[in-house]
Order: structure tokens, then C-alpha cells, then sequence
């Protein structure tokens, strides 16, 4: 396969699933800025998906409606949604013979209703959650199109890859986004932030099954870091990176993909074998910053020995 | 003119040369189609054009207009009414094309090596030299097989006479092919059975053609030698084409950045490293194709492709510096030169061309300026062009003092008419003016044109302009056999 083509796949998987990570976060803020936590403030969000200045976030950060609209539908800000949607579909576009027909569709029809001018006259007046709500099945068909559709190649890995490593990545954001929201103060009350956070990352039902609805940081932590049966713990994540990477032996460079194991081995392990606790609030942010930093260095890798860019 | 409702309000028009009707009404080799379609509601007939509509869209089948920065899919407008042609007019074309084709190839390997055309003062010295396509750097470079032309889209215009005349020698990058794919591929939806029963050529091998002649050109020892089609990438208008024709031949589209020269022999850059290429049909431009050589500033292209391709360690497809042979102050000479290095008449006649930097020539166009169509020799598709008797005092004025300070520049011929079609437009047939481009592929084992083409039709009533940038549409063209 082309360096170019597998990347462009790899980068299409990994803005729709951080599209769907955002749609998400946004949708637990707004609902906790509407019923739960008073005087809520979007600022940790702001910073993790926005490049407004302090400032400019000091102005916006307790307007909700205007922080959807910029995150949402900005196409100035370099992160927002409907960029990565349109970016989303340019790759599409360019690798086009390399993805299924539906694929492209489902993508196309995505773009479509992002651009909607109603859908953008709901956010700014109307109700967002029902927009958020509309916007999130979309990505669930378009997961569905490429597991449904998409032949087991090359492709295929690439694309779950990318999926997974995002989601990973997103994982560790979200939750340094809530823990910044708590001050990383990790004492009661928190129920309502721990809520949101496991609203934000699709884990609130399994959670409950687990747990039976006590409320601790070190069960939610457990879950979100450890729990190979939750779809976005880290460690799932790095695991699911594990499995579709192996099956690209054979079309790899022997050195390669000796380098690329070790780099996944090795951030797949320092996370099973370790065991972090909420007490200790900075083993924690240093977990989290390592974690990411061995994410970002099998990206780069990826980038240097899979996809040619040096 | 005929008794039945869909024809009815279809209208004659003086000095034009309408494919389908004479004075005595339809032509023979439409009564078929027509005797099919001519007991059809104005209903089902528009339920035809929607039906196609539809799958030109659901089938992606569009070019990106880029205006707004983000671009904009738009289909190429189709009308559903096929253009026939007779098969002994197409065996004229065929031969017609095959000649002039031979005599243009052979008229790039003569100005490239000994230029005997020019010693023998057929051709003058300065009018090559001053094309800005004469490309310098292709001098005594030789090509595989001795073939510059390996793909041109030869564009034919009809007069009130009925007179097939050759308006352009598309000898670079000609497009246009896929949609002459897909307009067949939707027609034989949207008129079922008609196609076997008018006995039509089919074009559908148009990609296996191109790819066996493709395969050919590969210079190593190898069974399996790489092709490669190389696209500038999404942005360009002609993406959908690309992809089509890399999917139905089966190769790679790669883009500039995709591919690395090393040591005068291309790679592509895959997940498993470096995979040598031998045949590259490119659809970027001479200037862009190698900054090291052309335009620096080029992305597009692949820096040291140039001398790969000098050394024979690629083949490149079609060759560089064609520009020269179908710019259009060259296309005057196009007879001489059949004449010269065939020993022929040429058997497709040209359009009388004036070259405005001789000074009579000018003057006898600037006073015939309402009777002229005034072109610029390096533009396309439709821009660069003033048609005489639609141009308004100002227009001319501007055109006459380009002329004075670039007169090389420009060329000027009298107006042709081009014939017209009837084309299926808010529910009532009208006639509207076309063009033919069929497509002709030059092999090592020769010639071969697909029966039919791209018929393209100018949308607007009354327009002459036909390409697709400028309001253009097209047409499936069948050729009967």
C-alpha cells in the first residue's frame, strides 16, 4: 500500500473518532452547565479544544452557547468539529478507491448535515443536545458503515489504528479535563463530576453494572485506565493497537515493525503494570503525561517508518 | 417538420447543420433512436432525465469547482439524446485522426532530433522556437518506441456543410474520457435495449486498451512492471477522471509526494518501502512535473523525474514538450506536415488559420474582426477566446491592442458554425451546438480510437462555447457499426 494512502486512512479514522470524542464532551459540559454543577465553567475544555487566547477564553468561558458554536462549528478554530469532519472527508476524497463506496456516502452525508444551516440555527437558539444527539448517530452509522463494509486489508488496520490510538489519546484528555474542572482535588462531593466524566467517555451504564452506583475516584479511575472489557479504557485502546498492528507483519519492513512493537509493547505494558490510585494526585498527572507521551511517540513512529514523512 | 408531439416544437435553424434532421427530416441513421423515444410522454421523458440525474450523483460522477476555498462538487451536465454517427462517416474520422496523429508524432521526434522540417522550410524556425511549449530540455532525449502521443483527444467540429473539420489536437493531457465511460454506462439505464438494436460500437475497452499500451512501455526485464497514474491531487478539476481510470485499469494513483527518484529511477513510497515504477501516466502538466528542471515553485511533480526519464529508466506518458505540436499557431502547418513526412492528403480538413504576428494577416483580421474567432495559442478551455460576432466594441478594442503588443500570441480564424444536436431541455427538445473529441491511444503495435468519444454540447442557446467550464455539458456519442 502507498505510505500516503494507509496515512490519509489512518488520519481519516482518527478525526472521526476524535469528532465523536468531542461530541461527547460537549454534550455531558452543556448538560452539566444546564443542570448539575452551578457556576460551571467550559475553561478546561476551551483549552483542550480550542487556540483562543487566555483572554479570549476569560470572555467566553460561562456562555455555552457561544463556546458550542465555536467548537462546534468554527472554522476558524484549527480544532473544531466541522473541521475535522471536512478533513475527515478529504481524505476520503483522496483514497476514495481504497475505501468502500458507503464509506464514502456515509462521510459525505456527515459533511452535509454539518453544514446544514438549521442544525446551525438549533445550536445557536435552539437545543443543542438534540444537534449533539443528531451529530453522535451519525458517527455511530459511520462506524457501522466501516465495520459492516470495509474488507479486512491493510486498509482496515490502518484505519483501526488510528481509531484506537485516538481514542486512547482522548481518553487520557477527557479525564485530565475533569480532573483540572476538580482542581485535582480528589475528595467528596465529586459524584457529579465522576458522572459526567463517565457520560463523556460511554462508560456510565457498564460503570454501574460494576460498581452498583458507589461513586469512588479510585473505581472510576480503574475503570477508565484498566478495564479491558470497557471499549475506552487506555488499556483496551493500546491493546486493540496491539492486535491490528501484529496483523501488519507481513506487509511491514522488518525494521519497522520491530520498532513499532516495541514502542506499543512498551506503552501497552507501563500501563497494565501499574497501579494508580486517586490518593496520589501527582503519580497521577505524571501517569497521564507519560501515557500520552508514549502515545504520541508510536504516532511519530508510525509517521516516520509507515508513512514516509520524515 | 414531423407529426409527433416531441418533435413538434423542435426548430430549424439556417446555416446550421443539425445531426439529426435534413430538410427532409430525420436522418436514417436516427430514425431508430427516434422511431423508440417519439411515443414517449413528456413525463417519461423527463423521468428519464431525472432518472439520469440521479445516478450521475449517486454515483459521485462530478468535477470540484474551487471558489469559495472549499470545494464544491458539481455533476457535468448530461443530456440524455445520444449523437449517432454513421459508420462510414466514423471510418472517415478514424482514418483521418490516425493520419494526423502519425504526422504529429512524427513531427516531435523530427523537431526534437535532426529538424528536417524546418531545413526543408516547411515548418519556420521561429514560429517552433517562440512556442512556449518548445521544451528546450526534451532535445535529443529519446522516448520508447519512438511515440510522443501516446493519448490525444482530437476535437472535431462540424460546419453547415456537414464537413468534419479538426478544431484542436489535444496532444498533452486531454480529459474528458471517463465521462465518455459513465455517459455510457447511464444510457443504457435510462434507454434499455435501444443500444443492441441501433447496432452501436461499444467503448467500454477504452481502460484495458490504455493499460495494454501502458504495460508496454515498461523498459526493465519484468513480468509485472509498475504503472502508475500520477494526479495532482483532490484539488484538481479532473480528480474524478484519476480515480476512474486508476480503478478501472487496476493501478495505483499516486501524486507527486508519493514518489522519490533515486540514483535516475522513480520509486513510490509504500508501507513496505521503496517499489521501483516503470510507467507513469501523468496528469500534471509539463511545467510542474519536475522543479529541479520546470517551475521550482511546483509541488506537484517529483524533483529529478526529468532525468530518470531522459536516462529511459521511466516511461512517462504522454512524453514532455508535445505543447509545441498542438499549439495552436503550429495547427496552420498540421497539412504540410502530412504532406511532408507522409506523402498524403491530409484526409480531415483544418479550420483556415491566420497567424496575427505576419503583418497582413493582421490587418485583414482587423478588419474582418466581427467574422473571426480570435484566440490565444497557449490558452484552453474556452478562456482567452473572442468571438467576433458577440463581442462587444470594448472587447475588440482590448483584443486588438493584446494582438499589437503580442501578435505571436494570438491566431484568428473565420467563425464556424459547429453543427447542432437536439438536446432534451425543459421538457421540449431544442437544438443546441456540439463538438466531438474522440480519443485516440498510440501503442508500439499502433493506433486505436474507441469508436464514439466525448460529444460535448454548449448548454446556452445559441452559444458556440462548449467546454465544461464554461457552461458546457456532454453527450453519450454512439457510433453505429
Amino acid at each position: 500500500m502507498l505510505s500516503r494512502v494507509a496515512d490519509t486512512i489512518y488520519w481519516m479514522a482518527r478525526y472521526m473518532e476524535r469528532t465523536n470524542g468531542m461530541l461527547r464532551i460537549l454534550r455531558t459540559s452543556y448538560i452539566s452547565s444546564q443542570e448539575e454543577i452551578f457556576h460551571f465553567s467550559w475553561r478546561s475544555v476551551l483549552n483542550t479544544y480550542s487556540v483562543l487566547h487566555a483572554n479570549e477564553i476569560d470572555d467566553i468561558e460561562r456562555d455555552s452557547s457561544k463556546v458550542l458554536e465555536h467548537i462546534l462549528l468554527d472554522r476558524n478554530n484549527v480544532s473544531s468539529v466541522i473541521n475535522n469532519i471536512i478533513r475527515s472527508r478529504e481524505c476520503a476524497r483522496a483514497v476514495q478507491d481504497h475505501i468502500t463506496k458507503e464509506m464514502w456516502q456515509c462521510l459525505n452525508d456527515y459533511y452535509h448535515v454539518i453544514r446544514n444551516s438549521n442544525m446551525q440555527l438549533q445550536v445557536r437558539v435552539g437545543d443543542p443536545v438534540t444537534v449533539l444527539d443528531d451529530l453522535i448517530e451519525h458517527s455511530f452509522s459511520y462506524n457501522g458503515t466501516v465495520d459492516i463494509t470495509m474488507p479486512r486489508g491493510e486498509g482496515f488496520n490502518y484505519l483501526n489504528i488510528g481509531k484506537m490510538l485516538e481514542r486512547a489519546f482522548l481518553s487520557a484528555d477527557i479525564l485530565t479535563i475533569k480532573l483540572q474542572e476538580l482542581n485535582y482535588e480528589l475528595k467528596m462531593p465529586m459524584e457529579a463530576h465522576l458522572r459526567s466524566l463517565l457520560h463523556s467517555l460511554s462508560g456510565y451504564e457498564l460503570y454501574y453494572k460494576i460498581y452498583r452506583g458507589t461513586f469512588t475516584p479510585d473505581n472510576v479511575l480503574q475503570m477508565v485506565l484498566y478495564n479491558t472489557n470497557y471499549p475506552h479504557s487506555i488499556l483496551y485502546c493500546l491493546q486493540q493497537v496491539s492486535n491490528y498492528f501484529e496483523r501488519l507483519n507481513a506487509e511491514s519492513l522488518p525494521e519497522s515493525y520491530s520498532r513499532l512493537e516495541f514502542l506499543i509493547g512498551k506503552a501497552m505494558n507501563n500501563v497494565k503494570y501499574s497501579n494508580i490510585r486517586a490518593a496520589s494526585v501527582e503519580e497521577l498527572q505524571r501517569f497521564i503525561y507519560q501515557t500520552r507521551s508514549e502515545l504520541a511517540e508510536v504516532a511519530n513512529s508510525f509517521n516516520q517508518f509507515y508513512f514516509g514523512n520524515t | 417538420m414531423t407529426e409527433n408531439t416531441l418533435l413538434q416544437s423542435y426548430s430549424d435553424q439556417p446555416g446550421v447543420w443539425d445531426e439529426m434532421f435534413s430538410q427532409e427530416g430525420v436522418r436514417d441513421h436516427y430514425k431508430n433512436f427516434v422511431g423508440a423515444i417519439q411515443d414517449l410522454s413528456s413525463d417519461e421523458m423527463t423521468h428519464k432525465d431525472e432518472m439520469a440525474k440521479k445516478l450521475f450523483m449517486s454515483q459521485g460522477i462530478t468535477f470540484t469547482v474551487y471558489n469559495s476555498g472549499e470545494g464544491i462538487e458539481k455533476i457535468f451536465p448530461f443530456d440524455i439524446i445520444p449523437r449517432i454517427i454513421m459508420g462510414d462517416e466514423w471510418q472517415k474520422i478514424e482514418a483521418g485522426i490516425k493520419q494526423r496523429l502519425k504526422a504529429l508524432n512524427v513531427f516531435l521526434k523530427d523537431i526534437y532530433h535532426h529538424q528536417f522540417i524546418i531545413k526543408d522550410g516547411i515548418v519556420p524556425a521561429k514560429l517552433v522556437y517562440s512556442s512556449p511549449n518548445f521544451l528546450r530540455e526534451m532535445t535529443n532525449v529519446n522516448v520508447p518506441f519512438d511515440i510522443y502521443t501516446h493519448i490525444a483527444g482530437v476535437d472535431l467540429i462540424r460546419d453547415y456543410d456537414g464537413e468534419f473539420y479538426v478544431l484542436e489536437d489535444n496532444l498533452r493531457t486531454p480529459s474528458g474520457v471517463s465521462y465518455m465511460l459513465e455517459n455510457r454506462s447511464i444510457t443504457y439505464r435510462i434507454f434499455p435495449d435501444l443500444l443492441p438494436k441501433n447496432n452501436i460500437k461499444p467503448v467500454k475497452h477504452y481502460p484495458d486498451l490504455l493499460l495494454k499500451n501502458l504495460l508496454a512501455l515498461a523498459n526493465r526485464q519484468n513480468s509485472d512492471p509498475t504503472v502508475v497514474l500520477l494526479s495532482p491531487g483532490i484539488y484538481n478539476s479532473a480528480y474524478f477522471e484519476h480515480t476512474t481510470l486508476a480503478r478501472l485499469m487496476g493501478i495505483e494513483l499516486v501524486e507527486g509526494r508519493d514518489l522519490v527518484v533515486d540514483n535516475h529511477h522513480v520509486y513510490m513510497k509504500t508501507t513496505r518501502g521503496l517499489q521501483q515504477v516503470d510507467v507513469i501516466y501523468r496528469r500534471v502538466d509539463d511545467d510542474f512535473i519536475d522543479p529541479l528542471v520546470f517551475r521550482p515553485d511546483s509541488i506537484l511533480g517529483v524533483p529529478g523525474i526529468y532525468w530518470a526519464y531522459r536516462k529511459g529508466n521511466v516511461a512517462i506518458v504522454n512524453a514532455m514538450g508535445n505543447g509545441v505540436a498542438d499549439d495552436k499557431a503550429v495547427y496552420a502547418h498540421v497539412p504540410d506536415m502530412i504532406r511532408y513526412y507522409l506523402n498524403e492528403e491530409p484526409i480531415l480538413k483544418t479550420v483556415p488559420t491566420y497567424q496575427l504576428a505576419s503583418p497582413e494577416n493582421q490587418k485583414h483580421v482587423f478588419e474582418n474582426m466581427d467574422k473571426m474567432v480570435i484566440k490565444r495559442t497557449n490558452e484552453s478551455g474556452g478562456y482567452g477566446m473572442l468571438i467576433g460576432n458577440a463581442a462587444t466594441e470594448q472587447e475588440m478594442e482590448n483584443f486588438r491592442r493584446a494582438i499589437e503588443a503580442d501578435p505571436r500570441s494570438f491566431i484568428a480564424q473565420p467563425i464556424i458554425s459547429l453543427s447542432s444536436t437536439p438536446c432534451y431541455i425543459n421538457g421540449v427538445l431544442q437544438p443546441r451546438r456540439v463538438d466531438l473529441r474522440p480519443f485516440a491511444l498510440y501503442g508500439p503495435d499502433g493506433i486505436d480510437i474507441v469508436p464514439g468519444g466525448l460529444t460535448r454540447v454548449a448548454l446556452r442557446e445559441g452559444s458556440l462555447v462548449v467546454n465544461s467550464s464554461q457552461g458546457g455539458g456532454s453527450k453519450d456519442t454512439w457510433v453505429v457499426a
